[in-house]
């Protein structure tokens, strides 16, 4: 109380008396009067999130993974407090003690299924087809249905920890129905050839949707699955060209042929990168939450220059430290070799090896730091920001009627889910 | 005394409206006041991790919903417990859990997986048994391999060969019939040997260069041969196949568990029990014995193992981990009867031809 600013009462009232209290431009005046539509805005820079990301990257790397946790939680405190809607950020109130406890309980559930069951797997293909194939293979597919059901329970516990305007988001309980109806969809796209994709893409969103509150009222999907069938037109082409350079390819014209690929190729990924954001931008539009309606404005052409470009810089952020470890790797075998030879009289020879294994180990994990935080900064925040700065509300006057809902405890938090992504790698 | 005054947007936490309010810091009574808001300052925290450093956006540590957001940062130094931290919500739960999950894992890794590993390895038919070796002996070869990019070869010199086959053959004649054998020599200077599912006996380079006399690798030969026919490799790597996924489970993928996930997966790796050394230590005594070698060859073998202990590299893991090496010694020369007469293995010519097995 000793280090009090000078006046910071002049400071503060001057500033309630020079802020024009209709800037709109300004995000930070989150009183602005209620026009009826609410704009979007991401106050993040991703210089503070590349550093946040590398100092929660490294204390992870220090505690042996058990900080990852905090490390998740803090960085969706600072994406969600930068998104604001009308002026209000976002909020993210998860607490890493609960993902750690939802962790802890995948684990008593996980480890039986991984320990017993990949054994009795195991035996099986070995006893049976003499190879352990079949036994990668079905304890792949026995995880498929969980992993849905992980990624629905995932869902639901961040939007149960995530607040705007002091109310809370909520999700209703229903990832079995989740998972058994992402893997009928999946089933009837793949029998299609890809042809019902969008319907998939429709279905799974809805249901989602239709599930989630804000405060004491739900979200509504409207429109039907053939509005995402234009989604579809830039992939159709990409095959379409695709077709053409098979035909190229069979009447000899191989120049022409590798052009066609090539450019089938590049429109491919134009295609999903379309796919993805149209389907994102309709789907949004047909969302309504009791009269207050949603807009969302964002370019395909951008979210696929902000993966190029971000990929592009963060491999060259990677590119010193990497070549440094390639450089010490051929060191020490070099140095290995030598003394095998009875060369080790050398005057480097004498380098201590823990030396020079601690400094590998330690390059390997900062290669790993400073990618993930390169792609925090340089990706992840770019498209957030994108999104969040084309996102609007319209009718918000309907806003005011909203209450509070109840806490959803959700003891088991994404447990799953972060057991999963480990799991993925079985 | 004056009080800082600023405007603030209140969140009462039970509707979505928000109050545009003058919030006042009343020294006096240590709170902060405004229109419906009458918050001790020592109640009040800030919401951390904010992206934008504009805003102040506060909140009190006895409720959960309620928000204040104020356009600057001025008030910040002036509230004492800004950055004390918020009693989180049932904290004896996450040790109830944490204990439950290890105590789950230990139960899966130390009892279940190892007994049923144990029924199973029985069960397992010869074909399937040799396919497991044969994965697993690939597994090794490539994680062996220093740089990383291919396999640690056998060693494969014909005359080497015969010299192994005739002490396998000698072997093999005092064994009862059906258990196959397939015998391979790693170019690796490790000190080491080890039996894999199927009748895989396996030697390192390096310990048929340490090795005195034929007879000792014979001793260690006859040694992996009792935890073949005692299916101790089987067991093994049907509980690694249940365990090390467990373990990946716990720690994670990220960076920081992929190394404590590979020194789990040693110390998982490292030694059979003790029994099953001493078991396959008292099937390899019968064993020499039957064949006219003789059994304290073996301790001749522990004994140089010991000598070279001192250099931690690569030296039999099982069996120099095990205290108890003095009474295996102990053990080995007194299963040699006293009247015994040993029938020699290989001639000199052999012998060489073995140690040169790697070119």
């Amino acid at each position: 109380m000793q280090d009090r600013p000078r006046n910071p009462w002049a400071r503060a009232s001057g500033t309630v008396e020079t802020a024009p209290a209709d800037e709109p431009v300004k995000p930070a005046d989150p009183s602005a009067p209620a026009q009826d539509t609410l704009q979007g805005a991401f106050v993040g820079r991703g210089r503070p999130l590349f550093w946040l990301a590398l100092r929660t990257g490294g204390l992870t790397v220090l505690t042996l993974g058990f900080y990852r946790f905090w490390m998740k939680t803090r960085l969706r405190r600072w994406y969600w407090s930068s998104i604001r809607i009308g002026g209000v950020p976002l909020e993210y109130v998860g607490d890493p003690l609960e993902k750690l406890l939802g962790f802890l309980f995948a684990v008593v559930i996980l480890a039986f299924y991984i320990g017993v069951v990949n054994l009795l797997l195991m035996f099986a293909s070995f006893a049976l087809l003499q190879g352990n194939v079949a036994a990668y293979l079905l304890s792949f597919v026995g995880v498929i249905p969980l992993w849905f059901y992980a990624q629905y329970r995932a869902r639901r516990y961040v939007l149960a920890r995530t607040r705007w305007r002091g109310l809370r988001f909520g999700l209703e309980p229903g990832a079995w129905g989740y998972a058994a109806r992402a893997l009928g969809h999946w089933l009837l796209t793949l029998l299609s050839l890809g042809l019902l994709w969008p319907r998939m893409t429709f279905k799974l969103e809805q249901y989602r949707t239709d599930r989630t509150f804000f405060g004491d009222r739900r979200l509504h999907q409207g429109g039907g699955w053939t509005m995402l069938f234009p989604a579809l037109k830039w992939i159709a082409l990409a095959l379409l060209l695709g077709l053409v350079a098979t035909g190229a390819l069979g009447s000899g014209a191989g120049g022409l042929s590798f052009l066609l690929f090539l450019l089938a190729g590049i429109l491919m990924l134009y295609g999903l990168a379309y796919y993805r954001v149209e389907t994102l931008v309709r789907l949004t539009a047909t969302k309504t939450l009791d009269g207050v309606g949603l807009r969302l404005a964002a370019s395909p052409r951008k979210v696929l220059r902000i993966h190029l470009v971000g990929y592009l810089l963060s491999g060259l952020g990677i590119a010193l430290p990497a070549s440094v470890l390639g450089a010490l790797f051929v060191f020490v075998q070099s140095a290995e070799t030598l003394a095998d030879m009875g060369l080790d009289s050398l005057p480097w020879a004498g380098l201590d090896r823990w030396v020079l294994v601690l400094l590998g180990v330690a390059l390997y994990f900062s290669i790993f730091l400073i990618w993930s935080a390169l792609t925090h900064a340089l990706i992840t925040m770019p498209l957030t920001r994108h999104y969040a700065q084309g996102l609007q509300l319209t009718g918000s006057g309907g806003l005011a009627a909203i209450r509070q809902r109840p806490r959803d405890e959700h003891i088991e938090a994404e447990g799953f889910a972060e057991a999963l992504d480990v799991g993925a790698s079985l | 005394m004056t009080g800082f005054e600023t405007r603030a947007i209140h969140f009462d936490g039970q509707s979505a409206e928000p109050r545009d309010i003058r919030l006042q810091l009343d020294p006096a009574r240590r709170s902060l006041t405004g229109p419906g808001v009458n918050w001790p300052l020592d109640e009040v925290r800030e919401v951390p991790d904010q992206g934008g450093a504009d805003l102040l956006i506060l909140r009190r540590a006895d409720d959960a919903v309620q928000r204040l957001i104020l356009p600057d940062r001025s008030l910040a130094a002036q509230l004492p417990r800004r950055t004390a931290p918020v009693p989180a919500v049932q904290r004896r739960q996450i040790w109830i859990w944490a204990a439950a999950a290890v105590a789950s894992v230990a139960l899966i890794v130390f009892v279940l997986v190892p007994k049923m590993a144990d029924q199973l390895a029985v069960f397992i038919p010869p074909e399937g048994e040799r396919a497991l070796g044969e994965v697993t002996l690939s597994q090794i070869r490539s994680a062996l391999d220093e740089s990383g990019t291919q396999s640690v070869g056998f060693c494969t010199a014909p005359a080497g060969l015969a010299a192994l086959q005739r002490m396998e053959a000698r072997l093999a004649a005092a064994m009862p019939e059906g258990q196959p054998l397939s015998v391979h020599v790693l170019d690796h200077k490790m000190v080491n040997a080890f039996a894999l599912p199927g009748g895989y006996v396996v030697f390192f380079r390096g310990l048929i260069d340490e090795a005195g006399s034929p007879e000792e690798v014979a001793a260690v030969f006859a040694h992996e041969i009792g935890h073949v026919v005692s299916r101790d490799p089987t067991r093994h790597a049907l509980r690694s196949a249940g365990s090390i996924g467990v373990l990946g489970l716990v720690f994670g993928d990220f960076a920081g568990g992929a190394l404590v996930l590979f020194l789990a997966e040693r110390l998982i790796d490292a030694q059979y029990s003790q029994s099953a050394e001493a078991a396959a230590d008292a099937f390899a005594a019968d064993l020499l014995l039957a064949a006219g070698l003789p059994p304290d060859a073996l301790a001749e073998m522990f004994e140089r193992f010991r000598r070279l202990g001192g250099d931690d590299e690569g030296i039999m893991a099982h069996f120099m981990a095990h205290p108890r090496l003095g009474d295996r010694i102990a053990a080995a020369r007194t299963a040699t009867p006293p009247d015994f007469a040993a029938t020699p293995l290989l001639n000199d010519d052999e012998w060489r031809a073995l140690k040169a097995i790697c070119g």
